[in-house]
């Protein structure tokens, strides 16, 4: 009994050791430390103020924060990637929902228990719109979204900075920024750890959610079906455009609620350019690669990579050295694993290697 | 009179908007023909922006700028060449996790080498000298326009029709189209694969990595964190518009720069730069829709799951 049990771990801790995930995080940490050190830092203290920051005093607090964009913008590009489409828009949507959002909170009057939802659902409405229109172009005009999608984030961009500059300007302060989102619309905090967001919940329940939706609905199956192979899909009877126009809707609006967060519940401003600075849609991209697209995995990749940053600002102010060290981690670990392992967007991990891996296991 | 000076002054500020693009749709161009997906070319190229200030810096030279925008260029392209074609992994992963890399890294050493944040200026920075050629540069309207530039700008003009020559006229050409069009037929004749490969996305590196040096040393004289905005993009756009074909890509970099162009005068009119500033991107996407078919290849490529 205490034989198989010791086996049981053996084996888990063996399959973890050999996880090409393990070896490129691994890889990458090496590789910043390096970075580190030739740039005239010490690895060693920036790597203990890394993770310091990222679980002690408020850190906590500021790592759970940060998880919503990340975890929520990962999530959005999970549900494209798992039906085969390449939606490098999430910046776009999450931008132009973001300020209608904004736009929203602060214009509409009303208790917050109506004005916080309405907001949300704003957010959500215009993501989505933007997220359609590539959609279309694939379906009807035959354009790649990946290109389109892409392209789309700089109008997105301009569009904003236009109505933020010239019809929503506070001339009270010398920033380029709406006015603030008055008390009464911002996202509430829950009183747990100093105060985290509400929006925590909204993300936790998306993630249940869309664990079921692909665990349990003809939805969920035709969408990763179509995935796999769409020729074949096609084939299968399901309608492909479809289903591609409905995951563009999805990720938009998930994307666009994800930016309303980010100023009705943490800046309380649009300020312009400020929500793309911290490029929460391309580490939620990097998240979803490394989880496989799955919504449990993700959650806790974006976790981690959320605690990574946070470390990161804190290694800025403590060690000084770049926080962007965070983003240079987190970009080397997906190339490694993408030269390790071969992850491709739709599928799983290659068959290949978990057939080999059952049978060393086999072995033993 | 006054008008004539004007119209110049936008054709001389297209050909500057319109090297930079030129330089990395040229190189795309090349991995285009080799069969290898290249997508990387907006970071290469903030690389390669990077890199050239730091060598011209170091070495109060702008030679130096140039030969370090071209080796950062090819060290990314040398990952990318790794992942796709040694370890088969997906190109498209690659290129989106190259671009980001680029994109972290060159935020991370700003800061970290020369300690500044945002924008990096200096008198040692050395740029590249606006170089007249005798005689040409003479001839009215187009002299000053064509002939009165930084060498980059030459090197890409003369890239195109050397290209055309290498591609569709040398034995080296054929065997990379080849290696694109019909990878078996080309290992069964003895071409590997494998070193053509490698060859195009390395000198793709080169290429926009050029593209970054003639940004940060040839436009203007400094470092802004993310530079390239968009041009990588607007280059893969480009090499698919202009069918890969040199002169194809030339017309559609020239496409983009002059809206580029007319982006800046309208912004001296008066346009607000957030319009102006879109304006390459929208005329990009139409010409996306016009030239639809164009990009069949990459769709496929995108939805074969």
């Amino acid at each position: 009994m205490l034989e198989r049990v010791l086996n049981e771990v053996g084996d888990m801790s063996r399959r973890a050791v050999r996880s090409p995930v393990t070896f490129s995080l691994l890889f990458a940490f090496a590789l910043a430390a390096a970075i580190v050190a030739v740039t005239g830092g010490d690895p060693l203290a920036a790597g203990g103020e890394m993770f310091t920051g990222a679980v002690t005093g408020s850190g906590l607090r500021n790592t759970l924060g940060r998880s919503v964009p990340i975890i929520g913008m990962a999530l959005a590009v999970s549900i494209a990637f798992r039906s085969g489409i390449i939606n490098l828009g999430g910046e776009g949507q999450m931008v132009i929902g973001g300020l209608a959002g904004t736009i929203v909170a602060i214009y509409v009057p009303g208790p917050g228990y109506v004005i916080v939802p309405l907001a949300m659902l704003a957010g959500a409405v215009v993501g989505a719109v933007w997220g359609l229109l590539p959609a279309y172009g694939q379906t009807w005009l035959r354009l790649p979204i990946l290109i389109t999608s892409l392209l789309l984030n700089y109008v997105a961009r301009a569009i904003t900075g236009y109505l933020v500059r010239f019809q929503l300007l506070d001339d009270a302060v010398t920033l380029t920024s709406t006015r603030q989102v008055p008390e009464t619309a911002r996202m509430p905090k829950m009183p747990i750890f100093g105060g985290v967001s509400l929006s925590l919940i909204l993300v936790i329940v998306l993630v249940a959610l869309l664990w079921m939706v692909y665990a349990r609905s003809v939805a969920g199956y035709e969408s990763q079906m179509t995935g796999f192979n769409m020729r074949s899909a096609r084939y299968g009877g399901i309608d492909v455009e479809q289903r591609t126009v409905q995951v563009m809707v999805v990720a938009g609006a998930i994307g666009g609620l994800i930016g309303t967060h980010l100023i009705i519940g943490e800046a309380l401003r649009f300020i312009d350019g400020e929500l793309v600075l911290a490029g929460f849609a391309w580490t939620g991209l990097l998240v979803s690669l490394l989880a496989v697209n799955r919504p449990i995995p993700i959650f806790i990749t974006g976790m981690f990579f959320s605690a990574l940053q946070i470390g990161g600002l804190a290694m800025q102010r403590n060690a000084g050295v770049s926080w962007r060290l965070s983003q240079v981690l987190q970009a080397v670990v997906i190339v490694a694993v993408a030269c390790r392992l071969a992850i491709r967007r739709g599928e799983r991990p290659s068959t290949e290697v978990s057939d080999a891996e059952s049978a060393a296991v086999g072995e033993v | 009179m006054f008008e004539q000076i004007l119209d110049a002054a936008l054709f001389d500020s297209a050909t500057r908007a319109m090297i930079p693009i030129l330089l990395a749709a040229l190189g795309g161009m090349i991995c285009e023909r080799a069969g290898v997906f290249q997508i990387a070319l907006e970071g290469i190229m903030l690389a390669g922006a990077f890199a050239a200030v730091a060598g011209s810096y170091l070495a109060i030279s702008w030679t130096l700028g140039v030969v370090f925008g071209i080796a950062a260029g090819m060290l990314i392209s040398l990952a990318l060449a790794y992942g796709t074609v040694t370890r088969r992994g997906d190109p498209i992963v690659l290129g989106i996790a190259l671009n980001l890399l680029a994109m972290g890294l060159t935020g991370f050493l700003l800061p970290q080498l020369f300690d500044v944040r945002g924008v990096f200026q200096h008198p040692r920075i050395d740029g590249l000298d606006r170089i007249a050629i005798p005689v040409l540069s003479d001839i009215p309207w187009i002299g000053p326009v064509l002939f009165d530039n930084t060498i980059l700008t030459y090197v890409a003009l003369l890239l195109v029709p050397a290209l055309w020559v290498f591609l569709f006229r040398t034995p080296v050409g054929l065997r990379l189209r080849g290696v694109g069009e019909r990878p078996l037929a080309a290992e069964t004749l003895g071409v590997s694969p494998t070193v053509y490969k490698y060859g195009a996305v390395l000198a793709s590196g080169a290429l926009a990595g050029l593209a970054g040096a003639q940004l940060s040393l040839g436009n203007v004289v400094q470092f802004a964190e993310n530079m390239s905005s968009g041009r990588g993009w607007v280059a893969v756009v480009a090499v698919m518009l202009g069918r890969a074909h040199p002169v194809g890509v030339l017309a559609a970099a020239a496409l983009f720069a002059l809206a580029e162009a007319l982006g800046f005068r309208f912004q001296g009119n008066g346009l607000p730069v957030q319009i102006t500033d879109a304006l390459p991107f929208v005329v990009t996407l139409l010409a996306l829709i016009i030239a639809r078919k164009r990009f069949a290849r990459l769709l496929d490529l995108t939805t074969a799951g």
